[in-house]
């Protein structure tokens, strides 16, 4: 097992490496991870990266990156990770570079291509046994091209493509679990609200070779519907109340990193945000809150604590 | 053909203003075209929007590069050139500008000898909520300018545009853009049509042979680290974030670790700074400081507080 | 050197192996497989270094593919048909990295309906996107070509990837003679790859591919790409030079087969067009003073050497194993578009159909081809575009189409 240097809050890096200055919204959740994120991959690493909100870190001739960065397609960022780390093998063997010229090769991609285009290319990065992390920013829809929903939205979220009475009718893929299926080195679910969790995670990590992956939840102001003052409370809320389970899949086992206890109601998280507001008014809608509890709680109930 | 653009910030109404304008003048049977133009940016980034308005049918398209009038619901803007809102001022446009300081202020600070107008803004708007309102000041006071839209059918507009809302939001909302109708009273028609440019006399424009370039910069790749520090996303900013230092835990962490813009560092000695160049304004660190000691105050007043420091500062000097 | 006889598919391998190729991301498709089989049977082998992954798909392969060529290493990849429309974005996407390599594509007619025989639809779909492409006509060229491709391809003047067009079976399955280079003298015709700034090294950042906003900055990255592209006319014209120094085959962007005199032209690109070379000899035979136009490079266009070559002459007959539906040949139209306007351009440019999905073209329907053209010539009427066709064709269709029926009766369709 990996061993992790980040224990506690103070331990965290202070002066940060990811360049300011990016176009994402102003409280981004899934820039909130990905510059923690940064502080520990460091510089020496090579994004690659799929169609989504954070295609637009990158706008000529401005880079948030001090190391390097690809930008593919929505569908086939694990592949461009794959040519990156074959060739950089291919120039090491050959001695053509030396070990100080190597990156660490790091897909990011949001949860549309997470889920849905790229779970292919994903699928089949793992199965080759591809030395890579990928960083998955859920931040559960469509969220560049204004919040439709995604094979990530949760059930009863409005979104721009689920506007009814009842929100998305759809359930969220289970994205951890089927990349967990593939035996892969290293799974885990992370938020950027929960930084010493997500530090130890990274950390843990890139210690490791083989596919490597880890989901943040990213809190959405303009897809979710809050002030983004309320970004990293409502990151909190996603885990107090169960909704968004940190855990890591090493060894072949699932592990829960926190477990919350007492695990408030789901409601405390729902209405922060107003792509659940129809939940809450005109009246409450008790049997979809019930039924979306209800779902937390088996999850729940199935963890041995 | 009447040209009118409006500049504010994502979020605050730009698009809705220039589609209140666009269907008051389609209610006063005029031809119309109006759109928003989106840059990768988001909430609090430099937008704008446009409207062109004819009597006879409209074939031009495309951004508005001559504008009769300007309507500038972020006076914050003007100054910061990547907003573009001086960009084709001729001497006839029309600046109007949602502003506490004086036409005079910004005539000599632009070195422009053209009409500014002046809607005076409200005072500090501290809820995110209330910023949209910006757009309708503006879309209000413009459509008086042009001289042709009358009260009824600005009225009508703003009920169309917003029927998806609540009545309350509606009529506030009409409230507020029959206001600023009602204060340009003395400056109707101070927007005037714009003429064509002549195909017989007209600038060249300049076409060059595009040079054949090495491809490793023909190329869109950038060889250089963090080059987005040179954007200063602090322009965003509506609301800042203020340390108050004796009040700070020095807890090391929690504001620079939360802030998604790596917008706080802290210091050698476990001092927090917030870089004002690129905070976007989003509290997250107001949210988060254990002691509270992180104050969000109005943009303005902390310009004029900024100011105002600065000002007793410098006799010591 | 003895020559060997070689499919066209093993002369693709070939070049590759000649070309000392560090990287092979593949995917099987027919008639392609042959190739990364090859390879593969090589690499494991240790008769040839150099990886090969095998990806999921073709969109995967050729993002790995220009991935690997913008970290710096010599790749080389294959597909044909559906599977270069499968990766297509990435065609696309790849083009402006300006990361040089060569993927072959070995030509099958496109879906619908799906079928393996060869025609030109498939890589002319890429015809815009911003790979060069060389279409091959013999098994030798195809070998040949790839060595070629790479030292254009990766020329600083051009950083362009690189088409490399042979027809599946009439190439890809054939084999004819075909003399293998020597591996050294390759190596001093082909230097190692020097990919300068486009690269990934931990010592110097570089984002590359990022996106733009606004035409300005757009136009000047696409039209940059145009400039670069058609530089590689002259690079062509050079390298070409330097191969038939090296190796006594001389390539030029346009091969002219006896058209000094002729009055009639045939115009032809890929395998067939040694069929038109055939035709052309019996016409000679009987008399008849016609020629043979082949673009070998069709990216960048050698427009002026075309017009050069067809100045004076009375009639062109371009035979298109392509359709664009709803306009025609696209060959047709791009020959038109190269010689409007030009002096002495000749004045009838007639238009034929044939080949698709692999349909044979007889000796006779090029005679015929020619006769009309002629006829076209003296009249100065030009006859509408044909589809090379016949009644028997038509016939064994109807065939076909009763049964088809039938079966739809007797399962009470109808």
């Amino acid at each position: 097992m990996a061993k992790t240097l980040i224990r506690r809050m103070k331990d965290l890096p202070s002066t940060h490496l990811f360049g300011s200055g990016t176009p994402m919204c102003a409280g981004c959740g899934g820039l909130e991870s990905l510059h923690q994120i940064y502080e520990i991959l460091g510089p020496r690493t090579v994004f690659v990266n799929a169609a989504g909100c954070m295609t637009l870190l990158a706008i000529y001739p401005f880079t948030p990156f001090r190391g390097s960065w690809l930008y593919t397609a929505m569908a086939s960022a694990p592949a461009g990770a794959q040519g990156i780390r074959d060739a950089l093998d291919i120039l090491l063997a050959q001695q053509r570079i030396g070990a100080d010229e190597d990156l660490n090769v790091v897909v990011l991609t949001g949860d549309g291509s997470a889920n849905g285009m790229g779970l292919s290319a994903t699928s089949a990065a793992m199965e080759r046994g591809l030395d890579f992390l990928y960083i998955c920013y859920d931040n559960e829809g469509y969220g560049n091209t204004g919040q439709q929903f995604s094979a990530a939205t949760p059930h009863g979220a409005r979104t721009a493509t689920s506007t009814g009475p009842h929100g998305f009718g759809g359930n969220k893929k289970d994205l951890f679990s089927i990349w967990a299926a593939h035996k892969p080195a290293y799974v885990a679910t992370a938020i950027g609200a929960e930084p010493v969790d997500l530090a130890r995670k990274v950390e843990t990590a890139k210690q490791l070779k083989g596919p490597r992956l880890i989901i943040t939840l990213a809190p959405c102001p303009p897809g979710w519907d809050f002030d983004p003052r309320d970004a990293a409370d409502i990151g909190k809320l996603a885990v107090k109340t169960g909704i968004w389970p940190l855990k890591e899949y090493i060894d072949g086992k699932v592990v829960h990193s926190k477990i919350p206890h007492p695990r408030l109601p789901v409601e405390e998280y729902l209405k922060t945000q107003g792509r659940f507001n129809h939940l809450f008014q005109p009246q409450r809608d008790e049997a979809l809150l019930a039924e979306i509890q209800d779902s937390v709680d088996r999850y729940w109930d199935g963890i041995a604590v | 053909m009447y040209r009118i653009r409006f500049h504010g910030r994502g979020g605050q109404g730009m698009k809705t203003a220039s589609r209140v304008l666009g269907t008051a003048f389609f209610q006063e049977a005029f031809q119309v075209q109006d759109a928003p133009r989106y840059g990768a940016e988001r909430r609090g980034a430099p937008i704008f929007a446009y409207v062109r308005a004819s009597r006879t049918a409209i074939n031009e398209r495309g951004v508005i590069n001559h504008p009769d009038l300007v309507a500038i619901a972020d006076d914050s803007l003007i100054s910061a050139p990547a907003a573009g809102v001086l960009q084709g001022i001729g001497p006839r446009t029309v600046m109007l500008i949602n502003s506490h300081e004086s036409p005079e202020t910004w005539q000599h600070r632009l070195n422009l000898d053209n009409t500014i107008l002046i809607v005076p803004a409200e005072d500090a708007v501290t809820d995110r909520a209330d910023l949209p309102f910006a757009g309708m000041v503006c879309a209000g006071a413009a459509a008086r300018l042009v001289g042709v839209i009358g009260r009824e059918a600005l009225a009508t507009a703003i009920r169309e545009e917003l029927h998806t809302h609540g009545s309350g939001l509606v009529d506030r909302n009409i409230e507020t853009a029959l206001h600023t109708y009602d204060l340009m009273q003395d400056h109707a028609n101070a927007v005037t049509e714009g003429t064509e440019i002549s195909a017989k006399s007209y600038a060249s424009p300049q076409w060059i042979e595009l040079p054949l370039e090495n491809a490793g910069s023909a190329a869109p790749s950038i060889h250089a680290a963090a080059t987005s520090t040179l954007l200063k996303t602090g322009l965003w900013r509506t609301m800042r974030p203020v340390i108050d230092y004796d009040h700070c835990s020095h807890c090391w962490w929690v504001c620079s670790t939360f802030c998604p813009d790596s917008a706080i560092r802290v210091n050698e000695e476990g001092v927090p700074e917030i870089d004002y160049d690129h905070c976007k304004g989003c509290l997250i660190c107001v949210a988060k400081c254990p002691p509270h000691a992180i104050e969000a105050i109005p943009e303005n007043a902390a310009k004029a507080r900024e100011e105002k420091a600065h000002a007793t500062k410098t006799p010591d000097r | 050197m003895q020559p060997k006889l070689l499919t066209g598919n093993a002369a693709a391998a070939w070049g590759a192996r000649l070309a000392r190729v560090d990287y092979v991301p593949a995917f099987p498709i027919t008639p392609q497989t042959e190739i990364i089989e090859t390879l593969g049977r090589w690499i494991e082998g240790g008769q040839m270094p150099g990886r090969m992954v095998t990806l999921e798909s073709e969109h995967s392969m050729i993002t790995a593919a220009g991935a690997a060529a913008a970290t710096g290493v010599r790749v080389f990849t294959a597909t044909s048909s559906q599977g270069l429309l499968y990766g297509m974005e990435m065609i696309y996407t790849v083009a402006g990295w300006r990361a040089p390599f060569v993927l072959i594509n070995v030509s099958r007619g496109l879906a619908s309906p799906i079928t393996l025989e060869p025609d030109h639809n498939d890589v002319l779909a890429a015809r815009d996107s911003g790979f060069l492409q060389i279409h091959c006509a013999t098994c030798q060229e195809v070998l040949d070509s790839v060595i070629m491709a790479y030292r254009i391809a990766e020329d600083p003047r051009v950083r362009l990837p690189i088409i490399v067009n042979l027809d599946g079976f009439y190439l890809s399955f054939t084999r004819e003679p075909v003399e293998i280079p020597e591996p050294k003298s390759v190596a001093d015709f082909l230097p190692a790859y020097d990919p300068e700034s486009t690269r990934f090294r931990a010592s110097s950042p570089n984002s590359q591919a990022v996106a733009v906003l606004g035409g300005a900055p757009y136009s000047y990255f696409r039209y940059e790409s145009h400039l670069a592209s058609l530089n590689a006319l002259d690079v062509h014209a050079e390298v070409a030079g330097a191969f038939a120094q090296q190796f006594g085959r001389h390539y030029e962007a346009v091969e002219a087969y006896r058209c000094e005199d002729a009055e009639i032209v045939f115009l032809m690109i890929g395998s067939f067009a040694t069929k038109a070379k055939a035709a052309v000899d019996r016409l000679r035979d009987a008399g008849e003073p016609v020629g043979l136009v082949r673009p070998r490079l069709l990216r960048p266009l050698p427009a002026k050497e075309l017009a050069q070559i067809l100045a004076g002459k009375q009639a062109v007959a371009v035979i298109d194993q392509n359709i664009s539906v709803g306009m025609g040949g696209m060959l047709h139209a791009e020959l038109a578009s190269a010689l409007y306007g030009k002096a002495n351009a000749p004045p009838i440019l007639t238009s034929f159909i044939g080949g698709l999905g692999g349909r044979d073209i007889s000796p006779e329907e090029f005679y015929e081809i020619a006769a009309i053209t002629r006829k076209a010539a003296q009249s100065g009427v030009i006859p509408p575009a044909r589809l090379l066709y016949t009644q028997e064709e038509y016939r064994e269709v109807q065939k076909l189409q009763a049964i088809a029926h039938a079966e739809r009766h007797e399962m009470g369709a109808e």
